[in-house]
């Protein structure tokens, strides 16, 4: 695209702006080793959010979301702990086997409907958890995994040592991009509209020729699929992983992320898992407070701005506009 | 055989329990079809209220549970005009992320307010009794009791009672109740400090039964949700056969194998019925 096709879009300027801003983020903070954490884990939870929110767009939640991400991130684990082979293998792999069982979920739990399939993902997400829990040979228990050594690069005359956080934060940036960028075009694409059309109608889509099943089974497998790698990246930042990194809350916090976001745009849960990450790690200084204060903070923006963070710029174009006609 | 006996009891019991959460549950869903995530604080408030009550003020058992149910009734209540109202008609993922915020808030504040140890409501009734070789205390049997009278209570309020009438009819169809002349907010706010009240009450046994910290709610959410999705949202009969299969299972496979395994078999039992009925063993089909 050129110069003035950019111009002409204020959503893409926006976009690139956001990109922008999050490449200079490390320098603009001084390299502080905090704040480049709280980064890292800004992008994780715009991965996981916007995952989420391509099953939205089918009009389901599942809440086994965080459970996927633990596949992934058990899998890659793992492969390094027990094989050997580094993250750039496992990352792959765990893709893969989180797409795998995903497609294998997918088929009986997309016949369940609405509230009820909220609650046949949650018992998908639990089994898995518990499963890693139970097997303490090879998952450890609840203990977890140990020792995940993040990767190198070596491009042969340059070489990148993934232990340190200011490379981890442009590699995790260059994932999230990756995953907002494809959910995004996917959205945009025929396909998105189909998903959009069950989303609205899943009889009247059927109607017209939808194979609903299967499209349904696609989206969340592809869903799962981002968000195993996500979940890789996660245990090779983290170095351990234990079945409580992905248990129900970290599904219901990248739903609420949605929630105050925004549902209708991808724009929403990017916003949404931004600000509400920043604001729950400005709270931890509060120490028992931080619960009840993000409580207070879900609660309020879900009553008083009702559709979101997305919606902001509308409110305020509409505030402009009503004041140019006084 | 008197093995089986025992796990029996304790399982019949543990079911009827979990029914009395999980049937306030179904209530609040039949009634608005919004998700209140935040039911096991409403356990979890009952109990301490009783313990306070009992434990600490050292007034008459009873009297507690009346009162732990009374205030629990007006707090859901309370709670509906001002949390849950507005989101009357929305999506209902709006209503599961304020019930999940006040879950942060109730139990955060409760960790402050009640500290974070573990403490016990002295029982009413003390003793027990040997039924062919197995051994059944005064108070499984009392808690036992009060379950059942409650549940039928509820039934005969909700089958003879005028506003047991209009809470029915709003579950059915709240426009056309509307148009008979039913005040909805009414009936929303009564039917909401109902299943709380309810859900209360089984924490008050609870918390005699076995001991009490502020985080005990959400294990209460967690089983009150597997019961009420099992048997079906909005159907009273099935929070009744689901609490008694969960607890059976509980019961069960926690005393012959292990209470891992009992979660993930319970967990998987759900998923198996939700795949062969979607809407639960007595659920009607919810969009």
């Amino acid at each position: 695209m050129d110069k003035t096709d950019i111009i002409a879009s204020p959503n893409r300027l926006v976009w690139a702006g956001l990109l922008l801003l999050a490449l200079a983020a490390p320098f603009l903070v001084g390299f502080d080793l905090y704040l480049i954490h709280v980064g890292i884990t800004i992008s994780f939870n715009v991965a996981l959010a916007t995952s989420l929110w391509m099953i939205w767009s089918l009009g389901v939640i599942s809440f086994a979301h965080a459970g996927f991400m633990g596949i992934g991130a058990y899998a890659s684990a793992l492969v390094l702990t027990k094989l050997g082979l580094s993250m750039w293998y496992g990352l792959w792999i765990g893709a893969v086997i989180s797409a795998l069982f995903a497609m294998l979920i997918a088929v009986p739990l997309m016949r369940t409907r609405a509230v009820y399939f909220f609650m046949a993902s949650w018992a998908v997400g639990e089994v898995i958890k518990r499963n890693f829990a139970y097997f303490k040979d090879f998952f450890g228990g609840w203990d977890g995994v140990f020792d995940i050594k993040p990767p190198v690069l070596d491009l042969g005359f340059l070489q990148i040592d993934f232990a340190d956080r200011l490379a981890y934060y442009y590699l995790a940036l260059f994932f999230v991009a990756l995953t907002v960028w494809i959910i995004y075009r996917m959205n945009a694409s025929r396909t998105g509209m189909i998903w959009w059309a069950i989303h609205e109608n899943e009889l009247l889509a059927q109607h017209t020729g939808i194979n609903v099943f299967r499209q349904k089974v696609v989206c969340f497998t592809i869903a799962c699929t981002l968000v195993g790698v996500t979940g890789a990246l996660y245990a090779h930042y983290q170095t351990y992983i234990s079945p409580k990194s992905f248990d129900i809350w970290k599904s219901e916090f990248a739903l609420v992320h949605l929630i105050v976001g925004g549902l209708t745009t991808v724009g929403g849960p990017v916003a949404g898992a931004i600000s509400l990450t920043m604001v729950d790690e400005a709270l931890r200084a509060t120490g028992y407070f931080r619960t009840i204060f993000f409580g207070v903070v879900l609660i309020a923006s879900v009553l008083l701005l009702p559709g979101g963070l997305e919606t902001i710029p509308a409110r305020i174009r509409r505030l402009f506009n009503r004041k140019s006609k006084e | 055989m008197s093995d089986f006996l025992q796990m029996g009891l304790t399982g019949l019991s543990l079911g009827l329990m979990y029914a009395l959460i999980a049937i306030g549950l179904t209530l609040i869903f039949g009634v608005m079809r919004i998700i209140q995530y935040a039911h096991g604080e409403m356990f979890m408030l009952g109990a301490f209220a009783l313990y306070y009550w009992h434990a600490e003020l050292g007034l008459p058992y009873w009297a507690g549970v009346a009162f732990s149910a009374g205030l629990i009734f007006c707090l859901g209540a309370v709670l509906q005009v001002v949390l849950f109202k507005p989101l009357q008609g929305k999506n209902i993922l709006y209503s599961l992320a304020v019930s999940l915020g006040l879950v942060l808030i109730i139990s955060g504040s409760g960790q402050l307010l009640f500290g974070t140890t573990t403490k016990g409501i002295p029982s009413a009734v003390s003793g027990g009794m040997l039924i062919g070789g197995a051994y059944l205390s005064y108070e499984r049997i009392v808690i036992s009791a009060v379950s059942i009278g409650l549940i039928i209570a509820l039934w005969a309020f909700l089958r003879h009672s005028v506003t047991g009438f209009a809470i029915r009819a709003v579950a059915e169809d709240p426009q056309t109740a509307a148009l008979q002349g039913i005040r909805t907010d009414r009936v929303h706010w009564i039917a909401f400090g109902i299943g709380s009240a309810m859900a209360a009450i089984a924490g008050c046994m609870m918390g005699t039964l076995l001991s009490i910290v502020p985080t005990m709610g959400f294990l209460a959410t967690i089983k009150a949700f597997m019961i009420v999705i099992m048997g079906g949202l909005g159907s009273v009969i099935g929070a009744l056969i689901g609490g008694l299969i969960l607890g059976m299972i509980d019961s069960v496979v926690t005393t012959t194998i292990s209470g891992d395994i009992a979660i993930i078999l319970s967990f998987v039992v759900i998923f198996l019925i939700l795949v062969f009925r979607p809407s639960g063993l007595f659920g009607q089909n919810w969009d």
